[in-house]
């Protein structure tokens, strides 16, 4: 188990030195200048040549790519070209809200998600199954920001249950997360219906049933916790991609997450702000995986970390 | 909070919300103002020495008055006495000159100098080859002078930009955000990207705001602050230009518009050093090829007033006698036959993001066609695109331009001087030395009238070139809450700063019960 995770973190340093190298190259191919987005709409060549060199653009791109890699290796991110503000500190005060939000959306598909695809399981065919299965249907074809305008315009605007966007309670955090969660609730309630029916037909559930147990016991104790295997799996890989990508619904419903930070730091190319955050995001995805990869040991005893 | 407020309903609150911002302020320090809304933030929590009334006229704010040397070059300010920071300091004139020097500092990284270049050694200072600004003295505690290189007439405007703001003389560690100014309203929250929460200045000395608070929303996306406004819970929204027709033509009880032209022209900026665009004729071809009245009908919801010239028609050096280029695909094509290009020609048509700009684009792309120009919609995010048009590599693109005062000025030297030419904002690359003679002249004209004809002289010159597809002077149009009393639209972005706005009905009567948010000060 040690050795195991000794290894999963080695492996992941030549991932991040990967993403660290591509997101520069990336940003040095695209076009765009983060001094015509400091300078706003009118200025003179004098004050632009001034902040490149201020902001060490016109030095080599080896040369920017050598000074950046070294002061992130010292833990230090840099500070925001647009605002000067410290990167890190623009991450910690967003991360936790994008976390909560993720967190939020997960726990929705896990809870509506599972209980969906036992239920569904123990009667397939049945009209509760049909309905179930039109929803999922529709719930992994939506695209996400159409989910999110439809819930503020039936729960906020109709209704007015639930304030439309913007942070302050739990309250606020009921719409966006249901929008954000929407694919993994349909996605999961599928998958488990569909592995829960693999395994209630093997032939240790027929076994379980014979030795006297219940219905509900046996779907519980015996079929779920075998079923649950893969799901975990996607669960890792959804709560991983919120955490990295939940832009749209940050979006629609004024969420501060770390989501938006990244696309407007796009946007002005901020070139600090996007390969800091960036990186700081696949840290987060790698982590996840590795979490995710745990899990195993504990919901599938034949698995072995050697 | 309430998680929600029925919209019939007057708010149990004395906040004003208002959802115009789209992003987060770069920044709360008037030396990093570089985007409206940090603009608009910093106009409230700041001061300048002039200030923009609602309806974009120039009036005194710290500085009570002022005398200008008859050379022109000289401007004595007198500051207003007994003005103090929201930290208890007194106002003095050296805080007047560690302002400009911040915001001139090379460590400052603004970007942002160019309103004070003006001033005799700024330039100098900012390159940081002197350590002072030679033309700021100030002879006592209560007076600045400040000398020009050379007679700069709109000097006092440029001064009431943000970037011109007046901050206390006293190092604070991240002024960006914990900003201290003489404003009518205190700093107290910043949660980015979600809101800044700022609480009247009961001793402002231009009067205390009726407002017990201002709370910015940042609403990214617009759909969402429509619902925000309809559900009761912001007080300002800006109206998209999809939604025009919705709102004024449907009963929108619980709303009502205000709408004010702006200082603001859209435009196609015609690269005129490209292919045949070189052609002047060519140029009036395509203003005769686009139906831009019918572009404005139909994609803007009518908010605006077609433009003939690029000086919006409530400036002086507007000429409101003169006819918009006619919609005339005839006469379009006679212009192409005459230049040389009787079947057309290609040429690519850049444009960004905003949705409106895209609709716009393909419809001047489909008149194009009519006349035989074959026009390649490229489209990009907002930072390439003008990068793009900014490097000349656009041959058309279609832009807007939003005044930083309000001045004729501000839109024939940036956009058809040729020393803008790229950068400076003439992504025209237009270059005629009679309009440029003019302009240069009318800076150095004391004369009101004398420089309304001399800016009027240059706008009809370039008209006559055809730098641009001249589109329209747009209207802003507001969706304010019944609720709100006062609130006028502004006519240049920093004009309105809630000083006369105050909420009625019940709510506003009683204690500060149902604010949405604390007004507590921040430690």
């Amino acid at each position: 188990m040690a050795t195991f995770l000794l290894r999963r973190l080695l492996l992941a340093i030549p991932t991040l030195v990967g993403v660290l190298v591509v997101v520069f190259a990336l940003l040095y191919i695209a076009p765009g200048d983060p001094v015509m987005a400091m300078v706003g709409e009118r200025a003179d060549s004098a004050t632009i040549a001034q902040l490149r060199h201020q902001l060490h653009l016109d030095e080599s791109r080896p040369k920017q790519f050598v000074a950046y890699a070294s002061s992130v290796l010292r833990g230090d991110l840099g500070t925001s070209f647009i605002t000067g503000r410290p990167i890190a500190r623009d991450i910690a005060q967003r991360f936790p809200k994008t976390l909560e939000l993720a967190s939020a959306a997960m726990l929705l598909a896990v809870v509506l998600g599972i209980s969906a695809g036992v239920v569904t399981a123990a009667y397939p065919g049945g009209w509760l199954d049909r309905l179930t299965l039109a929803f999922t249907y529709l719930g992994i074809s939506f695209p996400v920001y159409w989910v999110g305008l439809i819930l503020i315009l039936v729960f906020a605007m109709v209704l007015r249950w639930l304030p439309p966007s913007g942070t302050g309670g739990l309250a606020f955090l009921v719409l966006p997360a249901f929008a954000l969660g929407t694919r993994s609730i349909a996605f999961l309630a599928r998958m488990t219906r569909s592995a829960m029916l693999e395994v209630i037909g093997s032939d240790y559930i027929r076994t379980a049933r014979a030795k006297g147990l219940s219905r509900a016991a046996v779907l519980a104790r015996h079929a779920l916790r075998n079923a649950l295997i893969p799901v975990v799996t996607v669960i890792g890989l959804d709560f991983g991609s919120y955490l990295t990508g939940s832009i749209l619904t940050e979006t629609v419903f004024s969420w501060p997450g770390l989501g938006r930070y990244v696309v407007n730091a796009i946007g002005k190319r901020d070139l600090p702000a996007i390969q800091g955050s960036i990186l700081f995001l696949s840290v987060v995805f790698v982590v996840v995986n590795i979490v995710a990869d745990l899990t195993y040991a504990a919901t599938d005893p034949r698995v072995e970390y050697a | 909070m309430s998680a929600c407020r029925g919209a019939d309903s007057t708010p149990q609150r004395k906040t004003f919300i208002d959802s115009r911002d789209r992003y987060d302020p770069r920044s709360l320090d008037p030396a990093l103002s570089t985007d409206v809304p940090t603009g608009r933030a910093v106009s409230y929590v700041f001061d300048g020495l002039t200030r923009f009334t609602v309806d974009a006229r120039l009036a005194p704010a710290l500085a009570a008055r002022w005398d200008v040397s008859p050379d022109g070059r000289t401007y004595t300010f007198h500051l207003r006495p007994h003005v103090r920071f929201h930290d208890g300091q007194s106002l003095r004139a050296a805080d007047v000159v560690h302002s400009f020097e911040r915001v001139l500092d090379p460590r400052t990284k603004g970007g942002r100098g160019w309103p004070l270049f003006p001033i005799s050694g700024a330039r100098a200072f900012a390159a940081g080859s002197t350590r002072t600004i030679a033309g700021l003295a100030t002879p006592d505690d209560s007076t600045v002078r400040i000398t020009l290189d050379t007679a700069l007439a709109i000097f006092p405007k440029l001064l009431a930009m943000p970037v011109a703001s007046i901050v206390p003389d006293s190092d604070t560690t991240n002024f960006g955000e914990h900003p201290v100014g003489t404003g009518p309203w205190r700093f107290v929250r910043w949660q980015h990207d979600d809101y800044v929460l700022l609480a009247k200045n009961p001793s402002y000395w231009g009067g205390a705001p009726h407002l017990d608070s201002l709370e910015i929303r940042i609403v990214p996306e617009p759909s969402t602050s429509v619902a925000e406004f309809q559900a009761g819970n912001v007080d300002l929204l800006y109206v998209p230009e999809a939604e025009t027709d919705r709102w004024e033509h449907t009963d929108e009880k619980n709303a009502f518009l205000v709408t004010a032209p702006a200082l603001r022209l859209w435009y196609v900026a015609i690269n005129c050093t490209r292919g045949p665009l070189r052609d002047p004729r060519v140029r009036q071809a395509l203003n005769h090829a686009v139906d831009v009245g019918t572009i404005l009908q139909r994609l803007v919801g009518g908010r605006g007033t077609l433009a003939a010239g690029v000086i919006p028609p409530s400036l002086d050096g507007a000429d409101t006698t003169r006819r918009p280029y006619a919609y005339d695909p005839a006469r379009a094509r006679a212009l192409l036959t005459a230049a040389g290009y009787p079947n057309g020609f290609a040429l690519q048509l850049w444009v960004g993001q905003d949705e409106t700009f895209q609709r716009i684009a393909q419809s001047i792309q489909a008149y194009l066609a009519a006349v035989g120009i074959r026009a390649t919609l490229v489209q990009r995010d907002n930072s390439s695109a003008r990068e793009a048009s900014r490097h000349g590599d656009a041959d058309l693109f279609i832009k807007d331009w939003y005044a930083d005062y309000p001045d004729a000025e501000d839109f024939l030297d940036p956009l058809l001087v040729g020393a803008n030419r790229g950068v400076g904002g003439n992504v025209s690359f237009y270059e005629n030395p009679s309009v440029d003679d003019l302009v240069a002249r009318a800076r150095t004209t004391a004369d009101s009238a004398k420089r309304a004809a001399l800016y009027q002289r240059a706008d009809s010159i370039a008209f006559g070139d055809a730098p641009m597809i001249y589109l329209f002077f747009y209207n802003e149009l507001y969706a304010v809450q019944p609720w709100i009393r006062g609130f006028k639209a502004p006519a240049i972005f920093n004009g309105q700063r809630f000083l006369d706005v105050s909420i009625v009905g019940p709510g506003a009567g009683g204690a500060n019960a149902g604010a949405p948010r604390d007004s507590t000060t921040h430690p």
